[in-house]
């Protein structure tokens, strides 16, 4: 464990401009390897984001296509940086949404699937498997991202396609994006 | 909301301590030494912390353990009061006991100490009608594992979480930090401590100042 929690506390924030950019540019599928594989994703209905040097939200999109929209790309391109973000997950046909917010990846009003259980054991066993299952998806995501982060495609091939995202709302070609994959593959192996 | 119904909204911690084999029987005592206690004497504004049973605030003894230990997961909750005046009501109040004393004594104005005696009985009367302002925060621990979830993301209440939890468990709690998701990993922790900072907004255009 780390002895300061929130130690680099901008990587939770390129976390998660990678998770809105990754999700447009994946068309919502991907697969994470880590035990995980296959899963659905896409930013939900909030996109928050703050200045570099303070907490508190400047811009809150809410709504439909927040992802999309020009004032969430105007923001990203402006220098402000994504405070939180409502993400929607699906692995298998368990559905979840999830806002994760600030240093230490707060999760903020986790939504489960429909779960009937008898019992107060069992429904907190539920719950707790649940909670794993949507956790096991963050940290393999996270790990998708720190590998992506960390290779040479990440100047070369990502942060270009982001800005680019942030200015125009242009997604890398698929063979660009493909190329940024197999060479994070590469390095899984 | 919380553990066991409704959205969940929480900080995870890593707990890092020695767990007894009896942990039943230890655990019990320590969560009734630090169970959830009235204050004799409140002050305004102080706040007052200590455990509860997750399924009502009152319930604040912890010798049933199916009532908070679910296998390997020990849940309660954090109850913390504070007592607060309503600051206007109370100056009137003040107010009208300061007019009477002025009228009683033939003073135009209390003194300095008049006014402060005034003022702590006042408080001590209105504090003792006064009802606190409760909170309860959930936390789940699963021992085995060794972790936590606290479900509250704010810093007071997070702070005397780790501190009460330390005092009851013998246990340290450390929030999670996303360099902890790949520490099994030293490449890549090592990569991410040196990433540096990156720059989303888009590169200025050739010839135009901006």
């Amino acid at each position: 464990m780390t002895d300061n929690a929130a130690a680099l506390p901008h990587l939770t924030a390129e976390f998660f401009v990678w998770l809105w950019f990754a999700s447009e540019r994946e068309g919502g599928t991907m697969d994470i390897g880590e035990g995980v594989g296959l899963i659905d994703f896409w930013v939900d209905e909030r996109l928050s984001f703050r200045s570099v040097d303070e907490d508190k939200p400047r811009a809150v999109l809410t709504g439909e296509n927040t992802s999309t929209s020009a004032e969430a790309r105007a923001a990203l391109a402006s220098g402000k940086v994504v405070r939180d973000l409502q993400v929607h997950l699906r692995r298998e046909e368990r559905e979840y949404t999830v806002t994760l917010r600030g240093a230490h990846l707060d999760v903020c009003g986790l939504k489960f699937p429909q779960h009937a259980v008898d019992g107060e054991d069992e429904l907190l066993y539920e719950r707790m498997f649940l909670y794993e299952d949507v956790w096991a998806v963050i940290r393999a995501l996270y790990r998708r991202f720190a590998r992506e982060r960390v290779s040479e495609s990440w100047h070369r091939d990502v942060l270009p396609a982001i800005r680019s995202f942030a200015a125009s709302g242009d997604l890398p070609d698929r063979d660009v994006a493909e190329t940024a994959g197999a060479f994070v593959r590469a390095s899984e192996e | 909301m919380g553990i066991f119904k409704g959205a969940m909204t929480l900080r995870r911690y890593h707990a890092e301590g020695e767990i007894p084999d009896d942990f039943r029987s230890v655990y019990a005592e320590a969560l009734n030494e630090h169970a959830f206690r009235e204050p004799r004497n409140p002050e305004p504004g102080q706040e007052t912390v200590g455990w509860c049973q997750i399924h009502n605030l009152l319930d604040t003894t912890f010798d049933d353990s199916s009532r908070w230990l679910y296998n390997h997961y020990l849940t309660a909750g954090l109850r913390i009061d504070k007592k607060v005046l309503p600051a206007k009501l109370f100056k009137a109040h003040l107010d009208k006991k300061l007019q009477e004393w002025c009228a009683e004594h033939g003073r135009e104005k209390a003194p300095s100490a008049v006014r402060r005696e005034q003022k702590e009985l006042l408080e001590i009367q209105m504090l003792a009608r006064t009802l606190p302002r409760v909170a309860v925060h959930e936390f789940c621990w699963n021992i085995v594992d060794g972790w936590v979830l606290f479900h509250n993301t704010s810093d007071a209440p997070n702070d005397h979480f780790r501190k009460l939890f330390r005092t009851t468990f013998g246990v340290t709690l450390t929030p999670l930090s996303p360099l902890d998701l790949v520490s099994d990993d030293e490449d890549l922790a090592e990569g991410l401590e040196l990433a540096g900072i990156s720059d989303y907004r888009p590169a200025p255009i050739a010839g135009v100042e901006g």
